[in-house]
């Protein structure tokens, strides 16, 4: 019996999954050199045109089936695939040279497949070096076919499997089928590869970025993903395996049982409403946010923009993104977060001692201004169907606002003289999360139209501990009175300048943190769209007094664990029947 | 034969989506269309050409069209290297 073993990664998509291993290799093809007699050269030549055919309706298959499910800004990596493909150079080179050395096709395709890849593979540029994975991406396709070796695809993988990969693919990746595939462990990758993208799109619970380990499974054996811990578990023991599943089932009792609550208003016993909304990172989440109740998009990310196309889209691309969005969640409000690019959001050439204390999200933008302004003229021009909101992430001074605010007036000032429409009173705000920003509150708050406290940034700069780091992650907690004193201090502040104040961090859906911050006064709370009918339910047992009582409280305390004790001791007390919820 | 030298000026270089924009353009032209960049020269008809010149934003690349549509090609290649199509 194997022992256990527990393995930490890159917690890129939530939730828990229990099932049996399914390990996708990328196996290279082998490719062996055959003479060909000179009858037969033709017949060659057919073969791999028949080949390049059937690979090219298999691309066709996956960009089709990419664009229906997840979304069209994502199958177009495929385009460029499809061209190789059908790159007529290397068909050509490959057909004459069938002819001239007499051997067969595979051979002769690996061959020159590899000369462009290793000519790439040179470059100093890292996105044209990273340009070799689409090559091989489509060699071994076209390879595979030429051999007739079935592609092992993620597509087989039998229900109740937890895909253990060293990489997937991204052409691969997004194959992958929620009826079978419950979780996802791999051993490269981060928070915007393919994969993590895809994951969250279809709520598969998914750890990357884990090193080496694809030697200690088989297929078939046990494992558990914990996305909310960031953990795997190999040849989990049968106890920890009924803990899980335990826990699975409470989650999905309590799911189901909470769903209908998604229709129910956000608002405390005694009348109070907090807009509860969703945080989204890509188009399709929009249908999550939807199912679950949100009241409009609190946080729409917009890095993967940049990311899926590893590069800046054009206005238009990004127009199209915004508008589809505002036009599906009107009448209520969607809140677009530009460029947060940097930190740990790549550049890939790009790389520095302290990303997180360096060149990332406002600061990229007040640099690169054209592309700053590129971002928002397309979402100005989507302002015309009068439910967009523009917030600017990671202001750390006073300045930053005012260059901001001069752009985005000279951007206005540009639509106008071209008689191009958008919603002159369109808000904007900030996101606090910094603790410069937060004691500026009282100055910035005459500045915008609202803030948006953005509660894991916050912590991390407050505690100055890099949230990334394992060794220190006991130090990172959101409920630590530093942090709750700034969070504090923003709302009222910002209530003080007349404007509204939400928060899109981790700790608004966190139900023992809700009644602190309905306590604050909080006017909004942005999550992930599965934690909201939770939420909903926690705040519909709160009354605004006990809940301010409360964060008076909590205030007087000297460290995170204190505060937490108080809250639940405290929450459970005033709030009977909360108990379930908070769990 | 129309021969010139330009500037790649598209915000990320030559990467993919515009290298295949350039292609799908240039396959509309019965002319010959070559890009040559430090004395390497490849079919501007080649997405894996191009790639492999690894043209960044600022790089120097010398277009060249040959044939009946030579005029027409050039001009609306150019602009896809220009960063303004």
């Amino acid at each position: 019996m194997a022992k256990e073993k527990i393995l930490h990664g890159v917690p890129a998509s939530k939730g828990v999954a229990i099932g049996k291993a399914f390990i996708y290799e990328i196996k290279k093809t082998e490719v062996f050199q055959t003479p060909i007699l000179s009858v037969y050269l033709k017949d060659e030549v057919i073969r791999f045109e028949k080949a390049i055919e059937k690979t090219r309706e298999e691309l066709k298959k996956i960009k089709e089936q990419i664009n229906r499910e997840i979304g069209e800004d994502f199958g177009q990596f495929l385009d460029a695939q499809i061209m190789m493909l059908d790159d007529e150079t290397i068909i050509e080179s490959v057909k004459q040279r069938i002819f001239t050395e007499k051997k067969n096709a595979e051979y002769i395709y690996n061959e020159v497949i590899s000369e462009y890849a290793k000519k790439l593979g040179e470059s100093k540029n890292a996105y044209f070096k990273e340009r070799v994975v689409d090559i091989y991406d489509v060699g071994e396709r076209v390879l595979k076919n030429l051999l007739g070796v079935s592609h092992t695809s993620v597509l087989e993988a039998p229900p109740n499997s937890i895909i253990v990969a060293r990489d997937i693919p991204p052409s691969e990746a997004t194959l992958i089928n929620p009826k079978n595939v419950v979780g996802i462990a791999m051993e490269l990758g981060g928070r915007t590869s393919h994969t993590a993208i895809t994951a969250r799109a279809l709520e598969i619970p998914a750890i990357l970025g884990i090193g080496e380990f694809l030697n200690k499974v088989q297929n078939g054996d046990d494992i558990i993903v914990d996305g909310e811990r960031g953990i795997v578990i190999i040849h989990p023991t049968s106890g920890r395996i009924n803990f899980y599943e335990e826990q699975r089932k409470k989650y999905q009792q309590i799911a189901k049982a909470l769903l209908p609550v998604s229709e129910l208003s956000p608002e405390t016993r005694d009348g109070k409403r907090i807009d509860i909304s969703a945080n989204i990172e890509f188009f399709a989440e929009a249908e999550h946010a939807v199912k679950y109740g949100a009241i409009g998009i609190g946080l729409f990310r917009t890095e993967f923009l940049y990311l899926a196309r590893r590069g800046s889209p054009s206005e238009e691309e990004q127009f199209k993104v915004y508008n589809a969005l505002a036009k599906k969640i009107k009448p209520h409000p969607v809140i677009i977060r530009t460029y947060d690019l940097g930190g740990d959001k790549i550049f890939s050439d790009y790389h520095e001692a302290n990303p997180f204390l360096g060149w990332r999200a406002i600061r990229v933008c007040l640099q690169e201004t054209e592309f700053f302004k590129t971002q928002i003229r397309a979402i100005l021009r989507a302002s015309v169907n009068k439910n967009i909101k523009i917030m600017f992430p990671m202001i750390s001074t006073y300045e930053e606002i005012k260059r901001v605010k001069l752009i985005f007036n000279q951007v206005k000032q540009e639509l106008k003289s071209k008689k191009i429409e958008f919603d002159d009173s369109i808000q904007l705000g900030i996101m606090v999360e910094t603790p410069s920003a937060a004691l500026m509150s009282p100055f910035l708050s005459h500045e915008v139209d609202f803030f948006s406290i953005g509660s894991n940034d916050l912590t991390q700069y407050t505690l100055a501990v890099d949230r990334g780091n394992e060794r220190i992650s006991q130090l990172f907690d959101h409920f630590h009175p530093a942090v709750l004193h700034l969070i504090k201090e923003t709302i009222t502040a910002g209530h003080n300048g007349n404007i509204w104040v939400g928060l899109c961090g981790e700790l608004a859906g966190d139900p023992l943190a809700i009644p602190l911050l309905v306590g604050f006064g909080i006017d909004e709370l942005s999550m992930s769209p599965s934690s909201i009918p939770k939420a909903k339910l926690v705040l519909r047992t709160l009354t605004v007094s006990q809940c301010q009582e409360i964060a008076q409280e909590a205030l007087n305390f000297r460290t995170a664990l204190e505060v937490k004790k108080f809250l639940s001791r405290v929450v459970r007390k005033k709030f009977p029947g909360i108990e379930e919820l908070i769990k | 034969m129309i021969k010139e030298t330009i500037a790649i000026l598209n915000e990320n270089g030559l990467h993919a989506l515009p290298a295949s924009r350039f292609v799908k353009l240039a396959e509309k032209f019965k002319s010959k269309v070559e890009l040559v960049k430090d004395g390497v020269k490849v079919n501007g008809k080649s997405i894996m050409g191009i790639l492999t010149l690894a043209c960044e934003k600022g790089a120097k690349v010398i277009l060249i069209c040959n044939g009946e549509d030579e005029k027409e090609a050039f001009n609306a290649l150019r602009q896809i290297l220009e960063g303004q199509d």
